[in-house]
């Protein structure tokens, strides 16, 4: 395959430092690559090289220009968390640097969504042998994590008082936030409620699913619920409670089908909600 | 262990911020999810402006940076601080992901891509910009500009377009061996010129 007129390459891997480049722009399939670490595990040289190259990718990669992701992607992530487990280092770390200050307790409240779903990502690359120690570790440690994250959910989270004794639920809505983020045709809009608050829809009329999510809003009394509703022609139709800590975003997926034109309220309710409503609604969007 | 790697790449100005991300990334790896929080805040914009410059769909590259930060949770343990900063270490990732993603479809096969030959200033057409990543991309901008035309262009068509070096070498009509050692010397060049070193 090599040009005859190639003055410098023989591309039958009899010099394989030529891989440099192409190594360090992710430009070689799984063999080549693999073939270029054999290398660099035999050459202190070319491991130099490896990495300076890489860090001049990364120089690329810093160039181009940021976007900034919707709001539902965050919080479908900060849904993920608690329930994908996290690797072990792949060796002692002897100069990692280890433990350091203890997570901020109140941030984890305001910042934390919680709800178990199925681990979406597992790391590409990787021997056969470092997939067989990456099985999924989840100790005393996971289970603490896990603890965490509930007890900073019913602070902070969307599903105060709904969500008592309920891990299904919050999965449910953990997984449902996750759906309608990785719809293909996921849509969002978004306005703000009556005391300027920052309000946004996201939904897949695919999969007629929706979750508004609302940046700080107001606690409230403890006999009193927020309560979403789908406004149609048929009336307004509940599509469930939640509770709002006061600070940092709470989202709640909202129960039913959503059928795209549908216009999103939202009410407050003595606690449990309302079969209508029986207040002017705070902040309503139009999903369209 | 390389004991070598930039001395910082980031120009990101933060010294006065209260965490720096390698310390967010210490927290994260033991599951502190008010730290790995901070961090998407911090890197997320980074991550999906490279992985859309890849996959140009919006939607698919929000679907990508998840999978980004998801790996970023998991493996955060694995991110050794003396191998490089924790944003080479992100970007080298995401970078790699969206590659995956790429070869892995065919509306990667599909899409246009002739987006990684256009001129790196398109991509700022409409942008907000920090004082810092305009200044790396102008960094950047200069060094590429002291490269030949077809070392530019190998190096863009790869790390830009996403396309492994036989692509390239299909596309540009040169052999192989060619496009190895244009990948190679560009690189080579631009990691002179931008004053990486060990």
């Amino acid at each position: 395959m090599t040009g005859p007129g190639n003055n410098r390459v023989d591309n039958g891997g009899e010099n394989p430092g030529e891989l440099s480049g192409a190594y360090a722009l992710h430009a070689l399939n799984p063999d080549e690559a693999a073939g270029y670490e054999a290398h660099l595990a035999s050459s202190e040289q070319a491991r130099i090289e490896a990495a300076e190259l890489s860090d001049t990718a990364v120089a690329l990669g810093l160039a181009t220009a940021p976007v900034q992701p919707s709001a539902a992607l965050k919080a479908s992530l900060m849904a993920r968390l608690s329930s994908t487990p996290q690797l072990p280092p792949l060796q002692a770390p002897a100069d990692a640097p280890a433990v350091r200050a203890a997570p901020d307790a109140a941030r984890t409240a305001a910042e934390a969504f919680a709800g178990p779903v199925t681990p979406l990502a597992a790391p590409s690359r990787g021997t056969a042998t470092e997939r067989a120690r990456q099985r999924w570790f989840r100790g005393p440690v996971g289970l603490l994590m896990a603890a965490a994250a509930a007890a900073a959910l019913f602070v902070g989270g969307a599903f105060v008082g709904q969500a008592f004794n309920s891990d299904q639920f919050q999965q449910q809505q953990a997984a449902g936030l996750a759906q309608i983020n990785s719809a293909p045709d996921s849509k969002r809009a978004s306005t703000t409620t009556a005391d300027g608050h920052q309000a946004t829809l996201v939904w897949s009329a695919e999969r007629r699913l929706s979750a508004l999510l609302v940046d700080d809003l107001p606690a409230l009394p403890s006999d009193k619920d927020y309560q979403l509703w789908y406004i149609g022609g048929k009336g307004p139709v509940s599509a469930g409670t939640f509770d709002s800590s006061g600070t940092g975003t709470v989202w709640r997926v909202l129960d039913g089908s959503m059928t795209v034109g549908d216009l999103i309220g939202v009410t407050v309710e003595p606690k449990g909600g309302s079969t209508q409503p029986t207040t002017d609604p705070i902040v309503a969007i139009q999903s369209s | 262990m390389l004991g070598l790697m930039t001395a910082d790449f980031d120009f990101d100005l933060e010294s006065t911020a209260p965490a720096s991300k390698e310390e967010l990334l210490g927290r994260v790896a033991r599951g502190d999810e008010a730290a790995f929080g901070d961090l998407y805040d911090q890197m997320a914009p980074r991550v999906l402006g490279l992985v859309k410059r890849l996959l140009v769909d919006h939607a698919q590259s929000e679907e990508v940076t998840q999978e980004i930060f998801l790996e970023i949770w998991q493996s955060a343990a694995r991110y050794e601080a003396a191998r490089g900063g924790a944003s080479t270490w992100i970007l080298t990732m995401a970078h790699r992901r969206a590659v995956d993603r790429i070869r892995s479809s065919q509306a990667g096969r599909d899409r246009d891509t002739k987006i990684g030959i256009r001129d790196l200033a398109v991509a700022y057409d409409n942008v907000s910009e920090t004082v810092e990543t305009r200044i790396e991309h102008e960094r950047v901008e200069k060094a590429m500009s002291r490269l030949t035309e077809l070392q530019r262009q190998a190096i863009s068509l790869a790390y830009y377009g996403g396309l492994s070096h036989s692509e390239v070498a299909e596309r540009l009509q040169i052999p192989l061996g060619t496009v190895k050692t244009r990948l190679r010397d560009g690189m080579i060049r631009l990691r002179d010129e931008l004053g990486v070193v060990s």
